[in-house]
């Protein structure tokens, strides 16, 4: 047996153990993660460093959840970042007004997105392509308008104001530094992981054909409105997880966390990061913090270094950065093209 | 064998670059502040829509850096300037400020934001406790508001409920000398707009009872075309407008209400009329508009401040804004501050400018002042004027009175429980 038909008997699915071996080998790979991150605060001073991982969490888990949206199930929503600032301000309207502890305000911001999200989802899903993408745009600006014109609850266009209150609980003050950034590494490693177990389900895998032919799955038995509305609720659950993230590092809300510009930077991660590999998203959002970074730190032209960027990777590349390495490293393995 | 070559990057190319995108990421943490110098951070915007807002904040900064420079620095440390963009997004605010403290070892922040950004630079001041200079933000909330106030943070320029207070009054004034009782507004529909032209038609009716509003138009901001709202506004036939617009959206509506000869038909009343940037920009700027001064060298008409116009001029090739007076203060301030201290640490400079007065072009009698309470500045040139087509643009300011606006500015407080 050659080199290239092991690998593909060893690539054939075997159900039962084999998805329950890649969960306990995932389940090692977060913890491992989670080791590392945490430990990086004794070892860097760096408070930058900290704030730069603060960040990459929240905008982490808001790209991979677009992801489980774009890349999974084929549904390109111009409008995730609604459930980014729906987020923000659910969990900070909550902290301020009513004081509870910080758990139940997320629990209680996550109890909203849920019943938004299926309700603006029920309507989108039935759409399909350039007009699923519309719509869930125009509920976003929807939104937007919504937090501008409601001056009273939200602050309008100046936002959440005030600060967001973080009493302390279970000995955890959000409001110390270090204590923020291991709860937003702990948020964000549980998310991935939730996320991964999503996309590696049978559920996970029904999305992929729903993604590939809709019609086949429908004549299978699938109930696809109803498996896209799941995972458009779920995909809502940890956008508006990264919002709260954000919430807690500004100690605010502001209008522009749900304005389609933040839709649109999802996007741009997931061309950078791309969407074949679960962790492209991941790493595009870390791509795009140092570009972010680095650039307005040297200079005031942002717009066209960024601009170069996306051309470089949309006509360089011709995809993203992760599955251009996925791609250059088994073709590695199988030996030069004859 | 033959080896295809793929389209795109080579390996050693990216390596190269992602090894280049390694060591210009790291640089930062590595580098550190001189100990000699005293760096202070300014976050603002220099990108978009609004970057004339970055560009003459700056302006304004480095002029007065200069002459601290020069004069020794502040308690013997020269200022180094470290300024940023922040692309106007609120996160981006709060990031770049956090990282010039955190990262760029500053130690004292330049709030050069508008609107939104400042509340998030403000909450980024009271999480470290670094001392703060609000340049930009008139939201009177800002520093009204006792559960926004922090002993770190000060305001160096306007205030809404200032300019409301006098606007008020000197309309009210000429309201009642030409019997002007229908009243249309046109402002921008963003809460500056929707806050300024409240306060400003309370005030109003406050000092000229018997008039009213007809007419109400809230274009977007940003709006390209306005003949909807100018023909709404001629149809209503008003004797009297006032308007909020700023900027760009100020001169596209002026413009375009020419083509209607919409000023013949009433009397305008345009707070953000006399700045530079309006006035210099408008095609033909009508005679006559009632407008606030935001900067204007001839106001007031002092030898020191038509010196000061006239040095940026030279400098920048262009007349310095509203946002250029309220930034340089903030220098002035901040030097006059350390030199009552004797020392270029935040906390004494934070102390010493509460309360202090200190000799300004733009004072009203020569001198601005801190106000110690709300750790906001008042005595600022404040007053009204009407437009001619060339230089000066606003010959004749009636000034505005700050015992009037004291008095109000409490009265008003009350009435929104800050006090």
């Amino acid at each position: 047996m050659t080199e290239l038909q092991a690998e593909q008997a060893a690539a054939v699915p075997q159900p039962e153990a084999g998805l329950q071996r890649s969960r306990y080998f995932d389940v090692l790979i977060a913890l491992a993660a989670f080791a590392v991150l945490a430990i990086l605060p004794m070892l860097t001073g760096s408070k930058a460093l900290l704030d730069f991982v603060i960040r990459c969490s929240a905008f982490g888990l808001f790209a991979t959840s677009l992801n489980l949206l774009v890349g999974y199930t084929g549904l390109v929503s111009f409008g995730h970042g609604m459930f980014f600032g729906l987020g923000a301000y659910g969990f900070g309207l909550i902290m301020q007004r009513t004081g509870v502890p910080v758990p139940v305000a997320f629990v209680a911001t996550l109890v909203i997105t849920t019943i938004i999200a299926a309700v603006i989802g029920a309507i989108c899903v039935r759409l399909k392509e350039i007009y699923f993408a519309f719509v869930t745009l125009a509920f976003q600006m929807l939104i937007h308008s919504t937090i501008l014109s409601w001056v009273s609850l939200t602050g309008g266009d100046q936002g959440l104001r005030g600060g967001i209150p973080r009493p302390a609980f279970f000995g955890i003050d959000l409001s110390n530094h270090v204590h923020l950034y291991i709860a937003s590494c702990a948020l964000l490693v549980i998310g991935l992981l939730l996320m991964r177990q999503i996309a590696q389900s049978p559920f996970g895998y029904t999305l992929r054909m729903i993604r590939d032919n809709a019609n086949r799955a429908s004549f299978v038995g699938i109930d696809v409105w109803r498996a896209k509305l799941t995972i458009f609720v779920l995909a809502a659950l940890f956008a508006s997880t990264g919002g709260i993230i954000m919430a807690l590092f500004v100690s605010g809300a502001y209008p522009e966390f749900a304005y389609w510009t933040i839709s649109g930077e999802g996007i741009f991660i997931n061309m950078l990061g791309g969407v074949t590999t679960f962790l492209g998203p991941m790493v595009g959002t870390v791509l795009l913090l140092i570009l972010n970074d680095t650039v307005t730190r040297l200079t005031e032209y942002y717009g066209i270094v960024l601009g170069i960027v996306i051309l470089f990777f949309a006509i360089g590349l011709r995809k993203g950065l992760m599955d251009f390495v996925v791609e250059w490293y088994t073709q590695r393995r199988n030996g030069p093209v004859e | 064998m033959t080896r295809t070559r793929k389209p795109g990057v080579s390996r050693r190319a990216t390596l190269a670059m992602m090894g280049a995108g390694a060591v210009t990421f790291a640089a930062p943490w590595v580098a550190r502040a001189q100990a000699k110098t005293i760096k202070v951070g300014m976050p603002t915007i220099l990108s978009g829509r609004v970057a004339q807002l970055g560009t003459s904040s700056r302006n304004g900064v480095m002029l007065e850096i200069e002459k601290v420079n020069a004069a020794g620095g502040l308690a013997g440390r020269q200022i180094e300037m470290v300024i940023r963009d922040s692309k106007g997004q609120p996160q981006e605010a709060a990031r770049v400020a956090r990282e010039l403290v955190n990262t760029d070892g500053c130690e004292i922040l330049i709030d050069a934001e508008a609107s939104s950004g400042a509340f998030a630079v403000h909450e980024v001041a009271r999480d470290l406790g670094v001392l703060c200079l609000h340049t930009n933000s008139e939201t009177s909330a800002l520093t009204a508001d006792p559960k926004q106030h922090i002993p770190n943070a000060f305001r160096t320029a306007r205030q809404g409920v200032h300019d409301s207070i006098v606007g008020g009054s000197y309309a009210a004034a000429i309201a009642k000398a030409k019997g002007l009782k229908k009243w249309a507004t046109c402002s921008p529909d963003y809460a500056y707009g929707r806050d300024t032209t409240g306060e400003y038609v309370t005030y109003l009716k406050r000092f000229a009872p018997d008039i009213e509003i007809i007419s109400e138009s809230w274009p977007k901001l940003f709006q390209p075309d306005y003949t909807e709202v100018v023909t709404k506004i001629l149809q209503a036939k008003p004797q009297a407008l006032y308007s909020c617009l700023w900027g760009g959206d100020l001169t596209s509506y002026i413009d375009q209400a020419n083509i209607y000869a919409l000023f013949s038909q009433m009397e305008v009343f345009a707070v953000n009329m006399a700045d530079y940037t309006a006035l210099t920009v408008v095609k033909n700027l009508p005679k006559g508009i009632h407008s606030g001064n935001r900067y204007i060298k001839t106001y007031p008409a002092t030898p020191e401040n038509a010196a000061w116009g006239d040095a940026y001029k030279a400098k920048y090739n262009e007349y310095p804004t509203n946002w250029s007076w309220e930034n340089a203060t903030a220098i002035m301030l901040l030097a006059e501050a350390s030199k009552k201290a004797n020392s270029a640490d935040g906390k004494k400079i934070a102390e010493a400018l509460r309360g202090l007065k200190i000799k300004s072009p733009f004072g009203a009698d020569g001198t601005v002042t801190m106000r110690a309470e709300d750790q906001t500045l008042v005595g600022y040139a404040i007053g009204w004027g009407t437009t001619i087509p060339q230089e000066p643009y606003v010959p004749q300011v009636q000034a505005g009175d700050w015992k009037t606006i004291f008095e109000l500015e409490a009265e008003w407080k009350k009435s929104k429980g800050y006090t």
